[in-house]
């Protein structure tokens, strides 16, 4: 005992000079026990990030993987799990080849992780293309994976869409016990939400749809046409072109032809989302431009700025994740982030710069709670076997109901959180600038989130 | 003239079976496809030699038809936009297929006048298109050319073939560093190792450029001076972008046409490109007409990058790999290592990818090009232009 007790003064001098662990006790909810009955825990857990770093996806994935680490850190100048420790491992799931996201290399960490028998649990992937590939590896090994930002729809259940639109079936990504959760809603409410407000806010009965060829892409888009359809509007054209391409102007002049009165885009502005706005301005066209939260970044605007008309970007409206900077259950995470990585160089020094980076922080907070309920359930000490800690984080995880950053977040039995909503942004003065949140309710009604 | 500045030629022995002169290989290499069937088949037996003629009265009609099913093609898919949009959407997507074949025609130009010199296919072609962009890009923006080009008329006039003349110098030597670099000890080596070799150029390159500019499309300021529309056709607005574009490919590729036919350089071009070995005798310095050759290759490529450019507005680091596969089968289809041919089939790769994704929907646009590569390299090896192989220049 008197070890431990040393050892547990030392640890909260070394926390004290590393992060002063402000906020954490409202944003965490029951972080701030303390340990509770796990001050006789021993020995090192480790939690792990699976997150795009590098390459195009440099401006998004290293946000919510600040924010997970932070959690960590938190929970471990908190001590939150007691006696025991957390360790953190970052995996970078980009590739030189695809400069950026690589399936491959997701699929690639994922393995190493699971090889690892300190390992329980896993934050991410960001991206859902990414994430069919990570499925079966994590569900095969028992592992909890964990997406802060994956809206596919189909990685939790092909019943919702048709399953011939799902590049994917879940069958065939759970060999295993079902392990993936997300903390964010999923393309079945943003497709929902964008028809809504292309078909009752701008009231558009002609759409235009273009999609970049991948899972997200590929899947918004169809969503979107679905209930653009059922609201009463007509796509009257769609293009789904590779990420490569760099001339859009074909298929604006087929736009522009078929009478569409507003353009979507399904995908990232990596794959070409600004680019389709830049040659609608270079075609003089002038039509409302409508994406999902793949376009909403600073990329959008520079690429649709970077042809004739310099304030192309002017207008064009995405939904996105929930800005979470207005919600007040967020403020003190913020502050703590900025706090924690003050000395990193912008836009990493400030959390707000990404609408992701709250939900890798509550992803990992809700990771280290289920691993403290398994621990507190286990007599206060990990599970021997690295396969039962695991199963137990994942059972410990479908009982979440956690209150985070980003609002009260528990898990249907799919794994989708309970908390779906997005916010509509739209480009004024060169800027994403938030307008409204929506919700979508049980029976399908979209509205707008006070 | 010293022994060393003719380069290696003389201390091989010509005529000597194993090294085989250049040229006769080639011509071997893309005529023989036909016969070489042929003899396999015979050798296969009874039933084979029944097959034969019909197989080769089909691929005969098909081989000999070629530059004709590929230009009725276009027609139709050209009529086939008409009567899908109208006359507004087909001058719209002619506009479109002119100025993208306009670039793709001045890169094609690169790879068929290296291939047509040294039987390279250049894969680090492409992305001296791009790296030449960026030349542009930063002499543009250090050394107030910018603010130049928006003083005047005259000023503009100036910042055009400043930017110009010395982007397409640097693209040059940048060329001629890679051929001296990367090529020329090569050049009797087995034919794969130079091939190896410029990718490998190319991966470098594009690493360079990723480490200096990053990951995203760089916005290169498109020019406010050539905004808007220089007239209207119907419906169909022609921008100033547009005619710069056509107008600065066209005048750059009749020049170099002049230059490859009135030169004494140009001629050294052809005759090395017909007979290294024989142009040797006659007392051409060969490296010094293939360095010229990669200058003008690169230099042209510098042209199509900054009209790029200024027709697009930005750049990314991996571009010369796409827009250089196209441009490459550009100059397949116009016959490898003719001038001409690749500045047509320019054109024409650009109406296939325009029109047919009009047609066929967008997903289908490079399918389309690369189905009509192996179409080409199956039927029509030698490409539209490229059958008369002497006069090949």
């Amino acid at each position: 005992m008197h070890r431990t007790a040393a050892f547990l003064s030392l640890a909260s001098i070394a926390a004290l000079g590393a992060v002063s662990a402000c906020g954490t006790s409202t944003s965490g909810g029951s972080s701030s026990s303390g340990g509770g009955g796990l001050s006789g825990c021993h020995g090192t857990i480790t939690v792990a990030t699976d997150l795009p770093l590098t390459g195009g996806d440099s401006t998004d994935g290293p946000f919510p993987q600040l924010g997970a680490q932070l959690a960590v850190t938190q929970a471990n100048s908190n001590h939150v799990l007691g006696g025991c420790t957390l360790n953190y491992v970052s995996k970078d799931d980009s590739s030189v080849a695809k400069n950026g996201h690589d399936p491959a290399q997701g699929a690639a960490n994922i393995t190493s992780l699971a090889a690892d028998q300190s390992v329980v649990g896993v934050v991410g992937p960001f991206n859902s293309s990414v994430a069919e590939a990570e499925i079966p590896v994590a569900s095969q090994n028992h592992l909890a994976l964990i997406s802060p930002s994956n809206t596919n729809p189909c990685l939790t259940t092909n019943q919702a869409v048709p399953a011939s639109t799902c590049g994917i079936t879940t069958s065939s990504l759970y060999p295993g016990p079902h392990t993936y959760f997300r903390v964010i809603g999923t393309d079945l409410t943003q497709g929902e939400i964008l028809a809504y407000i292309a078909a009752k806010q701008l009231n558009m009965t002609k759409a235009y749809v273009f999609d970049d060829q991948e899972a997200y892409g590929a899947g918004l888009a169809t969503i979107f046409k679905q209930h653009f359809a059922s609201d009463g509007g007509t796509v009257v054209g769609s293009a789904s072109l590779p990420g490569s391409t760099t001339d859009f102007s074909t298929q604006i002049a087929n736009a522009q032809s078929s009478g569409a009165q507003v353009i979507f885009f399904g995908g990232t502005s990596g794959n070409g989302c600004g680019l389709v706005r830049r040659d609608e301005g270079k075609a003089g066209l002038t039509l409302p431009f409508l994406g999902g939260d793949g376009c909403q970044d600073q990329k959008f605007i520079t690429d649709s700025n970077s042809g004739s008309n310099t304030s192309e970007a002017e207008g064009a409206e995405a939904t996105s994740a929930p800005d979470a900077t207005k919600l007040s259950s967020a403020q003190a995470f913020y502050s703590a982030y900025s706090t924690a990585y003050s000395s990193k160089s912008a836009p990493y020094n400030d959390g707000k710069n990404e609408p992701y980076t709250p939900f890798g922080y509550d992803a990992m907070n809700i990771l280290i709670q289920a691993i403290k309920s398994v621990l507190l359930s286990n007599g206060g000490q990990p599970p021997s076997s690295t396969m039962t800690f695991r199963d137990d984080v994942v059972q410990a995880l479908h009982s979440t109901n956690y209150s985070g950053a980003v609002g009260q977040t528990s898990f249907d039995s799919n794994g989708d959180t309970t908390n779906p909503f997005f916010t509509l942004y739209k480009v004024s003065s060169g800027n994403w600038t938030g307008v409204n949140a929506y919700q979508v309710d049980s029976s399908g009604n979209v509205s707008v989130k006070s | 003239m010293t022994q060393e500045s003719v380069g290696v030629g003389p201390t091989q022995p010509l005529g000597e079976a194993p090294a085989p002169s250049p040229r006769r290989e080639r011509k071997a290499a893309l005529l023989v496809a036909p016969e070489g069937l042929i003899a396999r088949h015979r050798g296969s037996g009874v039933m084979a030699r029944t097959a034969v003629p019909a197989f080769r009265t089909t691929y005969g009609f098909i081989s000999h038809n070629f530059p004709a099913i590929i230009m009725i093609g276009i027609l139709a898919s050209v009529l086939g936009v008409l009567a899908q949009g109208g006359p507004t959407l087909m001058g719209n997507q002619m506009r479109n297929a002119l100025v993208l074949g306009a670039i793709y025609a001045l890169i094609a130009i690169g790879y068929t006048m290296v291939y047509g010199i040294i039987e390279l296919i250049n894969f680090a072609h492409g992305d001296v298109f791009t790296l030449s962009g960026f030349y542009a890009f930063l002499i543009a923006d250090h050394f107030g050319i910018n603010k130049l080009a928006a003083s005047s008329g005259f000023g503009l006039l100036v910042a055009l073939v400043v930017i110009f003349a010395v982007s397409m110098l640097l693209a040059g030597i940048t060329g001629v560093l890679i051929e001296r670099v990367a090529y020329r000890r090569l050049r009797d080596a087995p034919r794969l190792a130079p091939l190896i070799t410029a990718i490998g150029v190319s991966f470098l390159i594009e690493g360079f450029m990723l480490a200096f500019f990053g990951p995203d499309n760089v916005t290169t300021h498109q020019a406010s001076w050539i905004n808007g529309n220089a007239f209207t056709l119907g419906a169909v607005a022609v921008r100033w972008t547009d005619l710069f574009v056509l107008g600065m490919a066209l005048v750059l590729m009749f020049a170099l046409g002049a230059f490859v036919t009135r030169t004494r350089l140009g001629k050294a071009m052809r005759s090395t490109a017909q007979d290294r070995q024989a142009a040797l005798i006659c007392g051409i310095n060969i490296n010094r007409t293939i360095a010229t050759t990669f200058f003008i290759g690169s230099a042209l490529a510098a042209a199509g990058a900054i009209i790029y450019s200024i027709n697009y507005g930005s750049l990314k680091w991996n571009l010369g790999f796409h827009v250089g596969i196209i441009a490459f089968t550009a100059a397949v289809l116009g016959g490898i290592g003719n001038i001409v041919g690749a500045g047509i089939g320019g054109f024409l790769i650009g109406m296939i990818y325009v029109f047919g994704g009009s047609l066929a929907g967008g997903a289908w646009s490079e399918s389309l090009i690369f189905a009509i590569l192996v179409l080409i390299l199956t039927f029509r090896p030698v490409g539209l232009f490229g059958v008369d192989v002497a006069s090949r220049s």
